[in-house]
């Protein structure tokens, strides 16, 4: 029942799980962030391996020739670990502005701290720090490619920045967290 | 006879004169002086004593596959020079087997008696003589291809294999290779990948390369030489070129390939035309360059196979055996990097020979559309890879068929009379090179 006849009742915002449309906005960034920088942080340790099994024929036994197949195979292991391709590493190599005493740390870190970053905004610990934390990594990034003019890869991370600072305009409309910040 | 005593190695006088026949000369020995090393098999089986006769290069390639096989002793070692029997005794004996050393093969048979089989690598007229002289002694045989230098060498081998009862295995080691195996039986029999065959194309490019040489205090004294038929010492190295005692680059490479080919086809050509010539070496008795076109009669209809063999140039892809049909075309080769299966744009869909580990998508560039210069161009053709690899030299596998026969838990790949089918259509190409006129070939009696 309206309370006051005389007024004119106020519209209320259509809620989703008791969200707003702002929150859901910015929930649909973090998942999306996190998710990102978690994956990409992964595949750093992952490595195309071929693996050598035997050919079995259609009953599941080993081919009667005894031949041998090679299958390649995604694996993951510490041991696979590149921060960034060879390639790049070569041309960030050849940068003066890029002395090899920054850039062997930064690619040692680059990928657990990724996937720390995308672990924190997934769970919602330290949110607002997590966001600033990733739109800094990404700026380094951003940093390295405009020395070797890759204006594509710089034009990628640059969307990867807009996200990360719409994420942090809307940061007060953060919800489902473990930590209040 | 030959003052040499198992486990001399020592050059012998030659006194012997009445060794087999035609041949006696390439070398042949076994000995029975018992390894220093026992050589278990890994199902604990009894050794395998083996004589290998002939120590030349190929002799020497089967020893290297050889020694990787557990449960083999190579105990003997024959050949009609000293310094390729010395080599080899070192050889064996660097990998833990002592063998008694000979330069004729009827002592070598006549003084080792406890053998189990024969390998021979002499010199493709001593084939016959030596193969059979090693059944009727009892023993199996593993002989090199060229069966021999002349159909009625190698008709005499299968024979005596049918009446000894002894098993003869011909050195065409493609057919026990898995990754042909695999192309032949899974790929072109099974998945019938190539659609209906219609062509083939094989071929062994090699560099122009200098005679072979000797080190010249090492020669073989010219009587014995002429005692085992050489003429010289450059004959006796480069015996491949001369016709009393090889059967030239036809025989030499092409044998591989055209066993290849009857081997996919499974059946033999009906009529062979070709060229070739010695344009090139001037001291060969040989031609060094051959073209040769078979026609295959396949049931769905006839296959054209091309194939040449070039000792005056490494160009144009090196070594393969190419089976093109209406759908696919496999394109295999010893060598694994030159092996590729080509898929048409209208075949059906491959998903499911990947999906079973036959061949595997090859991450090929993707063609350049401005390079197409006329309209009528057929789509680009998808590239696969076969994904089966070999770990082993490439002769162990056949090797390994013959001991695993010997001992019953296998048949032989290639046993002689199969080898000889397939070697029959390699003497017809040399009979159209120096006839210069098509011949037709019908299934040759035994």
């Amino acid at each position: 029942m309206n309370p006051n006849p005389s007024q004119t009742p106020t519209s209320e915002p259509v809620r989703f799980l008791g969200c707003s449309g702002q929150t859901l906005a910015f929930l649909s960034l973090r998942l999306w962030l996190g998710l990102r920088a978690l994956v990409t942080g992964l595949e750093k340790f992952a490595a195309k391996v071929n693996i050598q099994e035997p050919l079995l024929d259609a009953q599941g036994q080993p081919d009667p020739s005894g031949a041998v197949v090679e299958i390649e195979k995604k694996v993951y292991g510490l041991s696979h670990y590149h921060a960034v391709p060879e390639s790049l590493q070569t041309k960030f190599a050849g940068e003066p502005l890029l002395p090899g005493i920054f850039t062997g740390p930064f690619y040692a870190a680059l990928g657990p701290i990724l996937i720390l970053l995308g672990l924190l905004l997934l769970a919602g610990i330290c949110t607002r720090l997590s966001l600033v934390g990733m739109a800094l990594l990404y700026t380094m990034l951003t940093f390295g490619l405009m020395l070797i003019g890759q204006d594509q890869g710089v034009s990628w991370l640059a969307i990867h920045i807009a996200l990360v600072a719409l994420s942090l305009s809307w940061v007060e409309h953060n919800r489902f967290t473990l930590t209040r910040s | 006879m030959n003052s040499a005593q198992p486990g001399s190695h020592a050059s012998s006088p030659l006194t012997r004169r009445d060794f087999l026949g035609y041949s006696t000369g390439a070398a042949l020995t076994l000995a029975t002086t018992p390894s220093l090393f026992s050589i278990t098999p890994p199902d604990g089986a009894k050794p395998l004593r083996l004589a290998l006769v002939g120590f030349g290069a190929q002799g020497r390639v089967l020893a290297e596959a050889i020694v990787k096989v557990p449960g083999i002793q190579v105990v003997a070692l024959c050949d009609i020079w000293d310094y390729a029997r010395e080599y080899g005794r070192r050889f064996f004996k660097s990998n833990g087997t002592e063998t008694n050393g000979y330069r004729d093969l009827e002592e070598l048979l006549a003084k080792e008696k406890d053998l189990d089989a024969a390998i021979v690598a002499t010199p493709d007229v001593f084939h016959a003589p030596h193969t059979i002289a090693c059944l009727q002694a009892g023993l199996h045989v593993y002989c090199e291809k060229m069966m021999s230098n002349t159909v009625e060498g190698a008709r005499s081998m299968v024979q005596a294999m049918k009446t000894t009862g002894r098993l003869l295995q011909i050195g065409h080691q493609r057919r026990s290779n898995p990754r042909y195996l695999v192309a032949r039986n899974r790929l072109l029999l099974e998945a019938r990948i190539t659609g209906r065959l219609t062509a083939a194309h094989a071929q062994w490019n090699r560099a122009v390369s200098e005679d072979l040489g000797w080190p010249k205090k090492a020669a073989i004294p010219d009587d014995v030489l002429k005692h085992y038929g050489f003429p010289d010492m450059h004959t006796f190295r480069n015996w491949r070129w001369f016709k009393k005692f090889g059967g030239g680059p036809l025989s030499d490479l092409g044998a591989h390939q055209i066993d290849i080919l009857s081997w996919f086809f499974d059946r033999l050509p009906s009529t062979v035309i070709a060229s070739g010539g010695s344009d090139y070496y001037k001291n060969h008795e040989w031609f060094d360059n051959a073209m040769v076109i078979y026609e295959y009669p396949l049931p769905e209809g006839t296959a054209r196979a091309f194939y040449q063999v070039q000792t005056t140039t490494s160009s144009g892809g090196g070594y393969f055996e190419q089976f093109m049909g209406t759908e696919g075309t496999l394109k295999i080769s010893e060598n694994p990097n030159l092996t590729v299966i080509y898929r048409e744009a209208s075949a059906p869909s491959w998903e499911e020979w990947v999906r079973k580990n036959y061949l595997r998508v090859n991450a090929a560039p993707a063609p350049d559309p401005d390079a197409k210069v006329d309209a009528r161009e057929t789509a680009a053709l998808a590239t696969y890879k076969l994904p089966v690899v070999t770990n082993k030299a490439i002769h162990q596998y056949h090797l390994e068929n013959f001991f695993q026969s010997i001992r019953g838990k296998a048949t032989l790949n290639c046993p002689s009379d199969e080898a000889f089918r397939s070697e029959y259509p390699i003497f017809k190409a040399i009979e159209a090179v120096e006839t210069r006129q098509l011949v037709q070939i019908q299934e040759p009696s035994v």
